[in-house]
């Protein structure tokens, strides 16, 4: 969730500031060859604010979006950098041309040639681009990494099948993100200037085509490569109905902004074109969420489960499958950072009675903590009330699982959810898992109120993953 | 589990697309750049808190170019530390990894830390830089930025000490996943890598500036010289306490790792010299492109120094860089190279312009300049034919 939020300040903030750039060096272009000065004063406005809000903040939050899945998911991240980190170090030089040119583009506004200037505004177009390509065949290996799961070739995980149409995609998307910020940035502009209304028209304009192209890319030819087990998910109860409503909803509201922008841009105001931003901001939200999803249970599909573990293996790479290891000999000792049962709450004065729970409670943290609130450390209290992202307990105390048979059946079913993988331990382990379940069920949801608890019924169904 | 096999475990199992001493070495060099921005960053922050408070004239006019420089600073400061933190976890994933796991709430509201700094240093430099309103926003700022510094440096103390891992992480057996605690910091090595080095990168930074606005025909010249003289004791005080501090550090951490003699050899000689440099220089005015470049061969002195640490307390447990797995990646390789060229080239025109700009040339850019101009931005438009050929080619080919 929190990456997801950090997410999406990242992709309005580095989504701008590409198709920003285009907008600019196509007012810039007209400035220059129609010889009207006046709309410098559009320029300046918008580099400054793209100056403080989108390069530095589009920065911190990629950072921090790196920042977060390093501590949450490490093994993904580093999965992603030993593949990429050429691609990302090239990507680097991009971004680098991006904040030193915006710099250096509005500290030079009416103080170099104009032709010099204009040819700044394009090396921020083209740079801010030159991002865009390199992130997005990253973006999309998680999602489909394609013959890399056979060859192992680093050029087949990046030119993934997703990365053509989400290539396409985005671009257009930004011109719809960039359309709206010209709006902002024109009606900032006092009310009788002369070329308020020129401006928010073609922002509104650009932002519809934009729009309108990127519906079509990503119905006909993104969709058509995802693969065919993550739409599938997009019908269980992984994907909650609120993110659809989130997608229509935000969509419809920034079509209708901008339709109104290019047909009556004597009505738009500063705080309508913010409105839209916050409407864009859960526009994206949600998108980033369906992309997660789509993707679950795995961080690289077919590679890497959210355990961090590789499920598969890479023969081309020489890299065996370590779930059938650990399958066989067990996780606790087996692993970095996953000490031997032994080991565990070994203490003069031991926290738990039950070593069993102690053990469960660690498997817990390795196998269910990516994606699910395991522990009272993982819970946010303010006041009275908490905050537990997807918390195991409550999703069990929701399907009446109180005891460790019926703990015990859902995880010997657990591979049977599209949503999620198969536990990985020997059936001690399991066991254990069990045990500190049903404890924490007890613990933090209470005495159970309904009981007996239901048949398992996997497919589709079930709780969240 | 040993040290020494959860190590190699953790290493991830693709390894490296090219040859991991490579990959030492930029991270180093990159390293260099980005700790110059962040020490400026901080040091501008300092120099505008003080300026403010001193309240004359001239301190005045020295606290608001400072507080236009803190917020730049940062911005380059995040920007280039994205290439160090791009090849750390290629050559060290376990222990970087396992620090940002032990550390894990700090790790993940960094960059809430540094963007709150930011900002407060922005909304100080527009809003109240002009009549010193709004301080408050300065020094939150820069409380913000040392926290983020802080946290950088735990994150890399915890990552040298991987015989405490386990305790840490699972005191008497029992997981602690809130990743709150500091486990592992060293005062003298944060002293002298924030704000001594902030004192000194901030000295330089003042000739730099001298020199560069002297070339201006409108230049106010006692002003510049006052900066300039300025500078130049902050630096002579600043680089003897630097070695002080170096050596404080050598005694310390250097001790725990057998490495005190050459480190305070090291650090406390950096420090000496560049006292030196700051002394030897009565007339300042004209030295700031000489002194970036000592200061910078002094950043690369520190940074071959951290490296040597850390891989000093690796050794123990048998790790080396040197022999990390790998598996050169032509593809990789090949676009790295192209866009390394491309944007070297591209900066380095934008660079001249701004140059230009400052010094009132702008209306007129030298010729060479226009001609790199051209050439460098058709690069950049033909880098795009060649990232879509390879796409081509490795969609056919592979």
């Amino acid at each position: 969730m929190f990456v997801a939020i950090i997410a999406s300040f990242h992709v309005i903030a580095s989504h701008l500031t590409v198709g920003a750039a285009w907008f600019n060096f196509y007012v810039e272009r007209r400035a220059v060859r129609e010889q009207r000065p006046e709309l410098y004063e559009y320029l300046r406005k918008s580099a400054l604010g793209l100056l403080v809000f989108s390069y530095v903040w589009g920065a911190m939050t990629g950072v921090g979006i790196w920042q977060s899945t390093t501590a949450g998911n490490p093994r993904g991240i580093s999965t992603l950098i030993h593949n990429f980190v050429l691609f990302w170090g090239s990507e680097w030089y991009m971004f680098l041309i991006d904040v030193v040119g915006i710099i250096v583009y509005y500290y030079t506004l009416g103080k170099v040639d104009p032709k010099t200037h204009l040819r700044l505004a394009l090396i921020l177009a083209l740079g801010g681009t030159g991002t865009l390509s390199l992130i997005v065949g990253i973006l999309g290996f998680k999602l489909s990494p394609g013959d890399w799961l056979h060859n192992g070739e680093i050029l087949s995980g990046f030119y993934n099948p997703t990365f053509w149409p989400q290539y396409l995609m985005r671009f257009l998307l930004m011109q719809t993100i960039t359309g709206a910020w010209g709006v902002l940035m024109a009606s900032r502009l006092p009310r009788d200037f002369p070329e308020r209304q020129k401006v928010i028209r073609w922002a509104g304009t650009i932002g519809l085509v934009g729009m309108a192209g990127a519906l079509l890319v990503g119905r006909y030819w993104y969709w058509a490569n995802v693969p065919a087990r993550s739409k599938a998910l997009l019908s269980t109860n992984a994907f909650p109905a609120v993110t659809v409503d989130l997608l229509i909803g935000g969509g419809i509201l920034t079509a209708a902004f901008l339709l109104l922008a290019s047909w009556k841009p004597q009505l738009q105001s500063k705080l309508g074109a913010m409105a839209l931003f916050i409407v864009m901001f859960s526009t994206v939200f949600g998108a980033e969420r369906t992309r997660e999803i789509l993707r679950k249970p795995d961080v690289v599909n077919g590679y890497m489960s959210s355990n961090q573990l590789t499920f598969t293996g890479l023969p081309a790479r020489g890299i065996e499958s370590e779930e059938a290891k650990l399958n066989r000999d067990g996780v606790l000792g087996s692993l970095p950072f996953l000490p031997a049962a032994d080991d565990i709450d070994s203490g003069p004065s031991p926290e738990y009675a039950d070593h069993r729970v102690a053990v469960g409670r660690q498997i817990a943290i390795f196998e269910c903590s990516g994606c699910h609130s395991v522990s009272d450390q993982t819970v946010i209290h303010l006041g009275d009330n908490q905050l537990a992202l997807r918390q195991q307990s409550a999703l069990l105390r929701k399907i009446s699982a109180n005891d460790e048979v019926s703990i015990r059946a859902i995880l010997d079913n657990l591979g049977a959810y599209p949503f999620m993988h198969a536990f990985v331990g020997t059936d001690e382990e399991k066991d254990a898992l069990a045990a500190y379940l049903v404890a924490t069920v007890e613990e933090q949801q209470g005495p159970p109120t309904t009981l007996p608890a239901p048949e398992v019924t996997p497919v589709g169904g079930g709780h969240g993953g | 589990m040993e040290v020494e096999d959860a190590l190699r475990m953790m290493r991830d199992p693709l390894g490296a697309p090219f040859y991991p001493r490579v990959f030492q070495v930029l991270l180093l060099l990159t390293w260099v750049v980005h700790i110059y921005f962040v020490t400026v960053a901080v040091g501008s922050s300092v120099t505008t808190i003080y300026g403010f408070r001193r309240g004359d004239e001239r301190w005045l006019r020295l606290a608001r170019s400072c507080a236009r420089l803190t917020p730049s600073g940062v911005g380059l400061g995040i920007v280039t530390g994205i290439a160090p933190l791009l090849f750390v976890q290629v050559i060290y994933d376990p222990i970087w990894y396992a620090s940002n796991a032990l550390t894990g709430f700090w790790s993940v509201i960094f960059i809430i830390v540094v963007a709150s700094g930011y900002t407060c240093a922005y909304v100080f430099y527009l809003k109240g830089s002009a009549d010193g309103r709004l301080l408050w926003s300065s020094v939150l700022g820069l409380a913000l930025l040392v926290l983020a510094g802080w946290i950088m440096h735990v994150l890399a103390s915890v990552s040298i000490r991987p015989e405490h891992w386990r305790e840490w992480y699972a005191p008497n057996g029992v997981a602690d996943t809130r990743g709150i605690e500091f486990h592992s910091f060293n005062v003298a090595r944060v002293a002298f890598l924030l704000p001594l080095q902030a004192a000194i990168g901030t000295a330089v930074t003042g000739l730099i500036y001298t020199w560069y606005r002297l070339k201006r025909d409108d230049a106010d010249r006692e002003y510049l010289t006052w900066v300039a003289g300025l500078s130049r004791r902050l630096g002579i005080i600043a680089s003897v306490l630097y070695g002080g501090v170096g050596i404080a550090w050598a005694v310390t951490e250097g001790a725990d790792y057998d490495l005190t003699a050459p480190m305070a050899i090291a650090l406390g000689g950096v420090g000496l010299a560049m006292a030196a440099f700051f002394a030897a220089h009565r007339d300042p005015v004209g030295i700031g492109r000489r002194a970036l470049g000592a200061w910078f061969a002094s950043l690369a002195v520190v940074a071959v120094i951290r490296e040597v640490i850390r891989a000093t307390a690796l050794s123990r447990f048998n790790y080396d860089v040197g022999s990390y797995p790998y598996r050169v990646d032509w593809g990789s390789v090949a676009m790295f190279t192209v866009t390394t060229i491309v944007g070297v080239s591209i900066i380095t025109y934008m660079v001249m312009v701004l140059f230009q700009s400052g010094i009132g040339a702008g209306e007129r850019i030298p010729r060479g300049i226009d001609r790199l101009g051209r050439v460098s931005t058709a690069m950049l438009g033909a880098w795009f034919a060649f990232f879509l050929l390879v796409g081509v080619y490795a969609v056919v080919a592979l």
